[in-house]
């Protein structure tokens, strides 16, 4: 509970260090704030392309564009965020060096800051999902939780991360082999029912279980009309919900029980 | 070591009540061994401080004085809670801030007022605060229009400035500040000291590390010095600078710059406060030095000495635990300060395996002392190991006096042969006091053309650097030379910062070439240079000079400090 009032107490500097991230991000570019827009909507182009031109995928749950889109703007979100994390704490380690607030507030302002960045991108889906798809669902009304949600586990999962690249700098190198292969394992371009088709039912149910998997599905239940229909009969509340909350609130004491251990530690770490 | 009592007379903004209690803080860093990776690791330890107690008072400015790496950084940074302490336990009553660099996070795409916020939130200000005091922080740094520009555009000196404004304008109880104070022109460090007392006045602590005594001096209430995460001492501004000094002295003298270790002051006891009236002894005193005896040739304790005569020093000394490995070390500094020469039982490759407690005595004798006449001080000390903390150092304590005559202030009197023969040593009129400010300048003459100026080594070939006890030879041709019967050749040689070594003069008798020869060149390590000038005794003036234009170096295959090698031996017993 003192992480939450500590955190409360210090919004000042989590307010500044996330403004001066998206100053320095959009600030001086001619095009501005203009490519938190344009950015994700080039990389959704690009798999448009390969995967529904090229390759000729079909999804059954929803318009495939809008199938990509969700799946790429939250990953954006997941991967920017654990990967500038990662390294956060060693590469203001004059911040902490010199200064004595909570280290945590680093990363932490680094996902805030990711997730303000996501919010253009979450627009644009809403907005293409309204259109293509003439309405939104109810759920919605549960989008807010859906990010919340997704915004304990990123910040868990970065603290974890960045306390981790301290002490082993191999970290950054094992993050990124395996956020490919999680990226691989989320159905982003294929259809679920595709992997229903080719796994056994425990397999499929073990990677139903994955909570980025469930993740993702919260976040087209909540964007994309007409999806639960679509998977209702395949994927139960506990897949669908339970999961991800508890993985959530579980990765979110872990990255700050791991904290609370290390934190006098980090200082002696971080010079070399 | 108990606090020194606060003098509330004096200072009266002074509060009774501990803001700092530092209670035998220790901090260990692990460094992995170089070249070894491991998941595990290979981890050495290193004892940044230990056993440090401390009190600070309310209102008080404490200095925090030692040499790079003796451990005020990481004080400093657990006074401020930046690092922990890995034993004892560090009190800190009110809100403190450290300065350990200005303008921490500053980022050069914002603007200045962008970063301020920035800054003030890292240094812990709310954004009403910073609001608050936003106008006094931009009066403060007298930026100006600045202010609205991305701190890009900013010379060092502005953002140190704007750095030094936000912190000053801040709310706090305990200011640490390292290293960084005296930021900008005169007349801002002015104002910066101003803003410094202002806040003691106002009844705020201080907690200052700074190599700049002066600064110190100027500041401080009070000092603590510390030497390899020691505290070595503390108490009075005046007296914790002197004894710092003369730390610095002991190192520089009698400690190479390669020798350090690990382990340094492991399990090192201090009785640093056993003997109340130590002046200007420091030490561990694990051995304590008692008496100290200067003998002639003849075995007769005496004080005054001729050049060239033969010197026995003889220290007894008592040894109260255990000390392995000791060094002796004696260093000669003639009252000035100019450090003459320095060696110790490690440099000449001695090994004292242990001294048990007891007492004993050793003695270094000096074949012959080049030294030219005048007042001396002695130096003697016992070493650790490591040659890192002395157990018994006294400085500067004993005095020697080189008898004789030395009105042009030579520092050496090295043996050597001139010809052509029949110089006068010492020319009592010459007046070296005119070259004063003449350092690297010439002076010509008509009728007098100075030619090749050569430096030779023992088979006649040129060099400009010599090993020590290399014979040399200087040799010295005039193109043109018409002077008069009073005019003299002079030779001096200086040390490279200007210290002046020792001088030759020759009468000059129309020759055009002069050689001096030294059968064994004793100078130490270092840079040195050689003025020539021709003297007229007449007028007391030079007629030319070249003043320290002719450099040359000095090599050494064993280590040795000072000016000059003078031949030794030692001797010791102890039982």
């Amino acid at each position: 509970m003192y992480i939450i009032k500590e955190i409360f107490l210090k919004s000042n500097l989590i307010r500044e260090l996330v403004i001066k991230d998206l100053k320095m991000r959009y600030s001086r570019p001619t095009l501005g704030i203009l490519w938190a827009f344009l950015s994700p909507l080039f990389v959704v182009t690009i798999f448009y392309v390969v995967f529904s031109i090229i390759l000729q995928v079909k999804t059954k749950e929803a318009p495939f564009f809008l199938y990509l889109m969700s799946a790429v703007f939250s990953w954006r979100f997941f991967q920017d965020s654990l990967v500038s994390s990662a390294t956060s704490l060693i590469d203001n380690k004059n911040l902490i060096r010199e200064s004595s607030f909570p280290h945590y507030l680093i990363p932490l302002a680094i996902v805030v800051a990711n997730a303000i960045n996501f919010l253009p991108s979450l627009s644009i889906l809403i907005v293409a999902s309204l259109i293509s798809l003439k309405g939104l669902p109810i759920f919605i009304l549960f989008l807010p939780v859906v990010l919340f949600i997704h915004f304990i586990i990123i910040t868990g999962l970065s603290l974890m991360l960045s306390i981790f690249y301290v002490k082993w700098r191999d970290t950054r190198y094992i993050l990124e082999a395996a956020l490919t292969i999680l990226f691989y394992l989320t159905p982003a371009f294929y259809s679920i029912y595709l992997v229903k088709g080719s796994f056994s039912k425990v397999l499929f149910n073990i990677y139903i279980s994955n909570p980025l998997v469930g993740i993702l599905n919260l976040y087209r239940l909540s964007t994309l009309r007409g999806f639960y229909q679509a998977i209702k009969e395949d994927i139960g509340l506990l897949n669908l919900v339970i999961i991800p909350v508890v993985f959530s609130f579980i990765i979110f004491w872990l990255g700050f029980y791991l904290y609370k251990k290390n934190k006098n530690s980090i200082n002696d770490h971080i010079s070399y | 070591m108990t606090t020194s009592p606060i003098k509330t007379t004096e200072n009266y903004n002074i509060k009774m009540t501990k803001v700092i209690e530092l209670k035998e803080i220790s901090k260990k860093y692990q460094f992995l061994k170089t070249g070894v990776r491991n998941i595990k690791g290979n981890v050495e330890d290193f004892w940044a401080l230990k056993d440090i107690s401390l009190d600070v008072y309310g209102g008080e400015i404490l200095g925090i004085i030692g040499r790079n790496g003796a451990g005020k950084t990481s004080l400093l940074n657990i006074i401020a809670g930046v690092l922990s302490a890995t034993q004892g336990k560090a009190n800190i009553n009110g809100k403190v801030l450290g300065l350990f660099n200005l303008g921490v996070g500053f980022q050069d795409e914002l603007t200045g007022r962008e970063n301020i916020f920035l800054n003030g939130a890292i240094m812990g200000a709310t954004r009403k605060e910073l609001e608050e005091k936003l106008d006094s922080i931009i009066e403060f740094s007298e930026l100006g229009n600045f202010l609205n520009m991305p701190l890009g555009t900013y010379s060092q000196g502005m953002r140190l400035r704007l750095g030094f404004s936000i912190i000053i304008n801040l709310d706090f109880d305990i200011l640490a500040i390292d290293e960084v104070l005296a930021v900008g022109d005169a007349l801002f460090q002015n104002k910066c000291f101003q803003r410094l007392m202002d806040f003691k006045r106002e009844g705020k602590t201080l907690v200052i590390t700074n190599q700049s005594m002066d600064l110190i001096e100027r500041l401080c209430d009070r000092v603590i010095l510390l030497d390899h995460g020691r505290l070595l001492f503390q108490g009075s501004t005046s007296e914790g600078i002197s004894r710092y000094r003369t730390l610095l002295n002991t190192e520089k003298f009698f400690v190479g710059p390669a020798q350090k270790h690990r382990k340094l002051v492991e399990n090192t006891k201090k009785w640093a406060d056993a003997q109340s009236n130590w002046g200007k002894k420091l030490g561990t005193k694990e051995i304590i030095i008692d008496k100290v005896e200067l003998r002639n040739k003849f075995g007769w304790k005496c004080s005054k000495i001729n050049s060239w005569q033969q010197l026995e020093i003889k220290v007894y000394f008592t040894i109260r635990n255990t000390a392995k490995e000791p060094h002796f070390g004696i260093a000669i500094f003639r009252n000035d300060g100019v450090y003459c020469y320095g060696p110790n039982t490690a440099f000449d490759g001695y090994s004292i395996t242990e001294l048990s407690p007891g007492k004993g005595y050793f003695i270094l004798k000096y074949h012959k002392l080049f030294l030219a006449p005048g007042g001396y001080k002695l130096s003697i000390a016992i070493w650790d190991k490591f040659e890192t903390l002395a157990f018994d150092y006294h400085e500067g304590y004993y005095n020697l006096t080189i008898k004789g005559k030395n009105d042009v202030g030579q520092l050496l009197n090295m043996p050597f042969k001139a010809y052509p023969r029949g110089h006068p040593k010492n020319l009592f009129t010459l007046n070296l006091g005119i070259l004063k400010d003449k350092w690297e300048e010439k002076l010509e003459a008509e009728g007098v053309q100075l030619g090749e100026v050569k430096l030779l080594n023992q088979l006649n070939e040129e060099k400009d650097i010599f090993i020590t006890n290399e014979p040399v030879k200087l040799i010295i041709n005039f193109n043109k030379l018409n002077s008069d019967k009073d005019c003299y050749l002079w030779i001096g040689i200086y040390r490279e910062d200007g210290i002046y070594c020792q001088g030759i003069t020759q009468k000059l008798n129309k020759r055009v070439i002069f050689k001096i020869f030294f059968p064994k060149l004793p100078l130490l390590p270092g840079g040195y240079r050689i003025s020539l000038g021709v003297w007229d005794s007449k007028v007391k003036k030079f007629k030319m000079y070249h003043h320290g234009l002719y450099p040359f170096g000095m090599v050494f295959e064993q280590e040795d400090h000072g000016t000059v090698y003078l031949e030794h031996s030692w001797f010791w017993r102890w039982k």
